[in-house]
């Protein structure tokens, strides 16, 4: 053949070392008992030498236990809200334009808005030139009367925004209970899929359900002193103030930041930072708390992002910020939010800033409260969690726009906005979730399932194992070999690509190596048939290969189709299935046509050779 | 030349398969109309499970045997009138699966009730209720109460409270609140805790689809499956010829019908992993119709001259052990989840074995006589004129 032999054996036996190694940190994993295996006794067990330790298996939730639920954002709903809001823009407008109307409300289930008026050309022409990007006056309103409709495009935004804003609203939620590795997807048709393994709790799941976001503003303190004693309590942060080094100390440290006063000069302002929500909670809870006086005070957590020098993405942490105790306003009175351009500043041109509007009782609250802090910070306080504290660099009433720092990078400018606008619009638009899905699984169970699984698997492998060597006898033991090369190979690749594995996935890597022994069993009848021909062992070895190589390529490409089209279609532990299906087919591919290839010719290299096949 | 065979399976079989395909095929169609009909709701129906059904599932395992009767009829006294009680897994486990059609544990009645007693005391605004998302109700109102005073009404009609939320409103600067009342869950598992306390019932599994959901999973689980079959036998015309397509179409229609009808006439669970088996063996059970099609072509080839009915016979023949043996080893590999199997992988195991015989039957019977039968309707349609010719080479055929 076209390469010497000791080549492709040794490559097999590279693919075999490579798997082996690629399992370590997996073997580490489930050595561990169920309850440490997402801690950091996992991070502390797996050795140095080893593949990076995030590659390990994951069990799924039908296998871990744990809380898997869908949520249905009522996209129908935040629509209704932005067009009643729009509507009453519309009459504020109006009223501050001179156009004389009498009626601004909502028709057709809120989907629409009619306009009354003596006279309609100066309504439409008013509403129009301030709206025209988003809406459109259609024909067919009653005698007096003017319709206006949005534009499918900007109603299909809505709809996009709302569950974008659901997201990030069970996100933080989420985030505040510490689990280990949840999985929040967005999906289609305005679900999202939320998966919380080990979670025991359904109760407290569903405080993510029908609670809307709960938006405050609030001032940051940054004149006073009180949490300087925390120098002394717990350690310093590492790294020097150009940047921090990261991973932070386990338990979270102390640093300090260099903070604008609105007297002019300067401060350096103590806070908290750890790598998780629940450390820094748990530092804020034991050092900060006792030296606050919690009616002057209130401990505010946020999420940080580090970037790297060249701009990439480096690390995140969590960090405390130290607000005034009360709460200067709430999102109630903040009637929409978007992200806009600056064009004012000739040097940032084209740089992206969140603009809000007030409702007009929310406008005078704004004003009052921006005129008195004036160059201080002021905390955006999203569920419990600050999502921005910008500065306060002018007077706002009902109009009001947020400057995001200078950067270079636009792109990541932009997507910043849009979550600060999002972050506003929560409180302003609620989007309601409703469970539509929910499936628990008791902590008992999954062990259990994991340990009859495997067994079932294991009985399966042996009788497969067993039967090619009492039938085809040497060259069952080839097929064997390769067959167990081809779970191994299985094993890593899903180990590698940190793909989880599911009760019906189990059963799918049983039927892999079913199939795999199919290729095998083809290969053989086929050395049969050619020896029977008349063949010199050599001769049908080299033929059966080459004659049977289409057949296993059609064999398996016909099961992946069906692996990849379930891919699609299935969630969950059904997804499970077809990952490990479509790894299967792949590998059993490898091991049937390279690796039994191989390991024949090498047999069967001399043209004396024998075979029983 | 030196090699010795284990044969189990003879080599060189004489089967004639062509010959009995008319038997085959009248006993297939019978199969097929008889799982079809089954399937249908109007006659029996599938048992589609809480994926596809929408409710509340709860698989609740005791500590010693129950009458699986007994325990229906406890939940049908709390009021699920289609509730369905069946053993799950192994006898030895004790385990059952409770599934019940509804989400929200209020009934309309209970909805009604609450409504009109907190109208009677509070200026309500508006009022929403969806059973499909659970024992929530909304409420708005022209000055709200407090969230204590509302829980104290609602548990005053009867319904136990959860929890009473004050929420923002619709619009700006209004309030709303969600009443949040016993769940279906919590209910079942006290009432079942206290009837066979001695039996010490555990819930260690709930799921919970809204029916709109479940209707989406069903329809999209028959979509895939159509997907699958469609792009197969794209692949398989694209590598053989378009003329072996309507073969491999009706074989695997076959197949996944008859896996279908496991899941019907054994009454056991149609649910999300039923669609991947199915999936499955119309993707694995092409293998055996490819394998015997690549012989056909090889054969016709080789053979020239010899008809279309005796090539087909040789195929089969030629590759009768393979076609048994590669089966027979991934059925194989199922023995494991066969003996130990929990609940959803035994279905499993046992529907894509049922799949695998069926994928066998119909590669022998169905797949490869329909060529000849295909070949048979082109030359009659082409020698029209020459009826004697096609009559010939019909006879030639079934022989």
């Amino acid at each position: 053949m076209e390469r010497p032999w000791y080549w492709r054996v040794g490559l097999i036996v590279a693919v075999a070392i490579l798997s082996l190694y690629q399992l370590v940190p997996s073997w580490f994993y489930f050595k561990l008992p169920p309850d440490q295996r997402n801690g950091e006794a996992y991070d502390k067990s797996v050795p140095r030498w080893a593949p990076d330790a995030r590659q390990h298996l994951n069990l799924g939730l039908d296998l871990q236990g744990g809380i898997h639920l869908a949520m249905g954002v009522d996209v129908e709903r935040a629509v209704k809200a932005k067009v009643a809001r729009r509507a009453d823009e519309i009459a504020d407008y109006l009223r501050s334009k001179d156009v004389p109307f009498t009626e601004a409300r909502t028709v057709d289930a809120g989907r629409r808005i009619v306009v009354k008026g003596p006279a309609l050309d100066p309504i439409r022409k008013t509403v129009l030139d301030a709206y025209e990007h988003e809406m459109f006056s259609p024909g067919g309103a009653p005698d007096g009367a003017l319709l206006f409709a949005f534009k499918d495009q900007v109603l299909r935004e809505f709809q996009g925004k709302a569950v974008e804003q659901a997201e990030k609203a069970i996100r933080n939620r989420v985030d505040k209970w510490g689990v280990s590795e949840p999985d929040i997807k967005r999906k289609a048709n305005a679900q999202i899929q939320i998966q919380l393994p080990g979670f025991k709790d359904p109760e407290k799941a569903k405080e993510l359900l029908g609670r809307t976001a709960q938006l405050e503003f609030k001032i940051t303190d940054d004149e006073s002193a009180v949490l300087e004693p925390l120098r002394a309590a717990a350690p310093q942060c590492p790294g020097s103030r150009a940047g921090m080094q990261f991973p932070l100390p386990a338990g979270g440290c102390w640093t300090i930041e260099t903070i604008e006063l609105p007297s002019g000069g300067s401060h350096p302002v103590t806070f908290l930072a750890a790598n998780t929500r629940t450390e820094l909670d748990k530092l804020v809870q034991d050092k900060a708390a006792p030296v606050l006086d919690a009616t002057k005070n209130a401990i505010g957590i946020g999420e940080a992002t580090v970037h790297g020098e060249q701009g990439g993405f480096q690390g995140r942490y969590y960090r405390s910020y130290l607000l005034r105790a009360k709460t200067e306003l709430t999102g109630d009175y903040i009637a929409d939010a978007g992200v806009g351009v600056d064009n004012s500043d000739p040097l940032q041109q084209g740089r992206p800033v969140v603009t809000f509007k007030m409702t007009p009782q929310g406008a005078g609250l704004m004003e009052k409260l921006t005129t008195d802090n004036l160059g201080r910070r002021m905390a955006t306080v999203l569920d419990d969690k600050v999502e921005t504290a910008p500065y306060i660099k002018g007077r706002i009433s009902s109009n009001g726009q947020i400057t995001l720092g200078s950067g270079t990078n636009r792109q990541k400018q932009f997507e910043e906005a849009n979550d600060i606008a999002l972050v506003l619009k929560a409180g302003a638009l609620p989007a309601p979730v409703t469970i539509s899905e929910e499936r628990t699984v008791g902590a008992t169970l999954g062990p259990e399932l994991v340990k009859k699984g495997t067994v079932a698997a294991l009985w399966g492998l042996l009788a497969v194992l067993a039967f090619m060597v009492l039938y085809y006898r040497a060259s069952g033991l080839i097929a064997d070999v390769a067959l167990v090369l081809n779970g191994l190979l299985v094993l890593a690749i899903m180990s590698m690509i940190g793909s989880t594995l599911t009760l019906p996935g189990i059963a799918g890597f049983v039927l892999t190596l079913g199939m795999a022994v199919d290729a095998n069993v083809l290969i053989n009848e086929r050395i049969r048939e050619e020896l029977r021909a008349g063949r010199t062992v050599r001769q049908a070895v080299q033929q059966g290969y080459d004659r049977v190589f289409w057949t296993i390529v059609d064999a398996h490409v016909t099961t992946l189709v069906a692996g990849v089209v379930l891919m699609q279609y299935g969630s969950g532990p059904v997804r499970g299935f077809a990952v490990t299906l479509i790894v299967g087919l792949v590998a059993s591919m490898f091991t049937s046509i390279v690796v039994t290839r191989a390991i024949m010719e090498y047999f069967t290299r001399h043209d004396t050779a024998r075979l029983s096949v | 030349m030196q090699f010795k065979t284990f044969d189990i399976i003879p080599h060189g079989t004489k089967i004639d398969f062509v010959g009995k395909r008319h038997i085959a095929v009248v006993l297939s169609i019978l199969v097929n109309l008889a799982v079809i009909a089954w399937s249908l709701p109007l006659v029996h129906g599938l048992n589609f499970g809480v994926d596809f059904a929408g409710g509340t599932e709860m698989e609740v395992r005791f500590g010693k045997s129950v009458d699986a009767g007994t325990i229906r009829k406890a939940v049908e006294e709390l009021g699920f009138k289609d509730a369905s009680v069946q053993t799950y897994g192994p006898e030895a486990e004790h385990s059952y699966l409770v599934r019940v059609g509804r989400i929200a544990l209020m009934s309309p009645e209970d909805v009604k009730r609450v409504e009109e007693a907190v109208r009677a005391r509070f200026p309500v605004e508006n009022m929403s209720f969806n059973a499909e998302s659970g024992d929530k109700i909304d409420f708005q109102f022209k000055t709200p109460p407090t969230t204590e005073a509302l829980r104290g009404v609602v548990e005053g009609a009867g319904v136990k409270v959860r929890d009473v939320r004050e929420e923002a409103g619709l619009t700006a600067g209004t309030k709303s609140f969600a009443v949040i009342t016993q769940g279906i869950q919590d209910k079942i598992e006290r009432d079942l805790a206290a009837r066979f306390a001695d039996a010490k019932p555990e819930v260690r599994r709930v799921e919970y689809v809204g029916p709109a959901v479940g209707r989406e999973l069903r329809n999209q689980g028959f979509k895939a499956i159509l997907y699958a079959m469609a792009l197969i036998v794209v692949y398989v015309g694209l590598r053989f010829d378009f003329k072996f397509s309507p073969g491999v179409i009706i074989a695997l229609v076959h197949d996944a019908v008859v896996t279908l009808g496991f899941f019907a006439f054994s009454g056991r669970e149609f649910n999300l992993t039923s669609i991947a088996v199915i999936l499955t063996v119309v993707g694995y059970s092409v293998n055996d119709t490819v394998v015997v099609y690549d012989r056909i072509r090889e054969d016709q080839a080789k053979y020239k001259g010899r008809s279309l009915g005796e090539i087909v016979n040789l195929a089969i023949n030629e590759v009768f052990g393979r076609t048994l043996l590669t089966s027979f080893a991934t059925a194989l590999s199922l023995v494991g989840l066969l003996v130990y199997g929990v609940g959803t992988i035994f279905d499993f195991a046992f529907a894509m074995l049922v799949g695998i015989i069926s994928g066998t039957y119909s590669t022998w019977f169905i797949a490869a006589p329909m060529t000849i039968w295909l070949e048979e309707r082109a030359a009659r349609k082409k020698a029209g004129a020459a009826p004697a010719a096609a009559q010939a080479a019909a006879a030639r055929a079934s022989k």
